[in-house]
């Protein structure tokens, strides 16, 4: 045996288990030492016959795949669509996320705007690339250990398996994928906007930038408005999810709408929704109180029909007549 | 890819299949990786050998052949017979393939 067939060998052989690697060794070893002795039986140089077996063998790698019987891809057909299914969700959701939390923090620490936007961008982008290498991960790993026989080609999972249970529901519109990303963005943005709002202020008094809302909500009326806005998310998702609005959404949507405006129009009517150090710095000192009951006024009213508007609409989705939007267009 | 490419790729795809039949059949008398390379080659069952080696293995953890090895040459070879479990799959083969010739030819058109 010289030593490029050696190297073959050890090539070919050395991610084989143990218990079986002397074997095919010798095996593969006579197989080679046969087709050689051919090629120079008719005629052929043994250095040259030896070099054109070898490469007719072809990539050691791929050879020694095919003894161990293991997939020569990273994720195959068993998995590929659930992984594909599972990477879009997440990417959907985690990174939106991701971006709010990486803005909060970043705002809550008085971060300027440049450096809020910079960190939020590198962040997601982090938290992409980490998302698709381990999911890959886990379904490369997958691939590679659950259920494998020879010759079993129905996946054993019960989960791999699909049936009609999880075809798609036809969307009306409205309900589409747009919807909830609209609706988790416009989430997001209330949030980032409240925070910025208590830490910078929305309003230029022309010395000093001085917040809307009344510094007292923080920490915790504003954090009851974070979970009641957590809520309205899951709720976007859910609702995407379903395919559709359920009385059970409808009477949901209505409890969350209520649970902001109800606190919200009581905080204003006992003035502590809006900062009264705004009102009594921006406007002249004789008319203030005449201008805040005014603005509270229109806030309240403003509040109630937000609220009541949100209520119908979901009423109104729930019980639209649902349409198939397949053939129009 | 170019049309020679798909024709190789669909005669491969059909191929697929015959070659398992084909040793299965032939191993019914014991016979050696590179020895059986040749018959198969001979029989029109033109195999490469990076394909019949991992084959007979596999064929082999499976229960359909039987091996043993041979060590009265100077080189040791490993030789390969067909079990009653690899009699009964190349029947069983046979049985599709022929079934399988008979619905083609009844999709051709006579001449």
């Amino acid at each position: 045996m010289t030593n490029l067939t050696e190297r073959y060998i050890y090539a070919a052989t050395r991610s084989v288990p143990e218990k079986s690697r002397g074997d095919l060794s010798t095996e593969l070893e006579a197989s080679i030492g046969d087709a050689i002795d051919a090629r120079v039986d008719s005629g052929e140089p043994r250095i040259e016959a030896e070099r054109a077996v070898l490469n007719d063998l072809g990539d050691p790698d791929k050879l020694a795949a095919g003894y161990t019987d293991r997939p020569t891809f990273l994720i195959g057909p068993r998995y590929y669509f659930e992984w594909w299914r599972l990477l879009k969700l997440l990417l959907w959701i985690v990174p939106v996320c991701a971006a709010f939390g990486i803005a909060l923090g970043q705002v809550l620490s008085g971060a300027p705007a440049g450096a809020i936007i910079g960190s939020t961008v590198a962040g997601v982008l982090g938290v992409v690339v980490h998302l698709a290498f381990w999911v890959t991960l886990v379904f490369a790993i997958l691939e590679r250990s659950a259920g494998r026989s020879a010759g079993d080609s129905a996946p054993p999972e019960p989960w791999a398996t699909w049936s009609v249970d999880r075809l798609p529901e036809i969307r009306p519109k409205g309900m589409g994928f747009g919807d909830m990303v609209a609706s988790l963005v416009f989430l997001a943005v209330a949030a980032v906007a409240i925070v910025w709002d208590r830490f910078f202020g929305f309003v230029w008094t022309g010395e000093e930038r001085m917040p809307v809302l009344n510094p007292d909500l923080w920490p915790w009326w504003i954090a009851g408005l974070f979970v009641i806005m957590i809520g309205e998310a899951a709720m976007a998702i859910a609702i995407y999810r379903t395919g559709r609005w359920t009385p059970g959404f409808a009477v949901l949507n209505a409890v969350l709408a209520l649970a902001v405006a109800v606190p919200a129009i009581w905080l204003l009517v006992n003035n502590q929704l809006l900062n009264p150090a705004f009102f009594t710095t921006v406007i002249p000192a004789d008319s203030a109180a005449e201008v805040y009951s005014v603005v509270s006024v229109l806030t309240g009213f403003g509040i109630a029909i937000i609220a009541g508007w949100d209520i119908i609409d979901g009423i109104l989705k729930t019980f639209r007549p649902a349409r198939t939007p397949v053939c129009q267009s | 890819m170019s049309d020679d490419d798909i024709l190789a790729m669909h005669l491969q795809e059909l191929r697929r299949g015959t070659v398992v039949l084909a040793c299965l059949q032939l191993l019914r008398t014991p016979g050696y990786g590179y020895g059986l390379l040749e018959t198969l080659d001979a029989r029109g069952f033109a195999t490469d050998a990076n394909t019949l080696y991992p084959l007979l293995r596999r064929l082999e953890k499976q229960g359909y052949l039987d091996s043993e090895w041979n060590t009265d040459e100077a080189r040791p070879r490993k030789f390969y017979r067909t079990s009653a479990a690899g009699a009964a799959l190349a029947a069983s083969l046979t049985a599709e393939f022929r079934a399988i010739a008979t619905a083609i030819a009844s999709l051709t058109p006579e001449n």
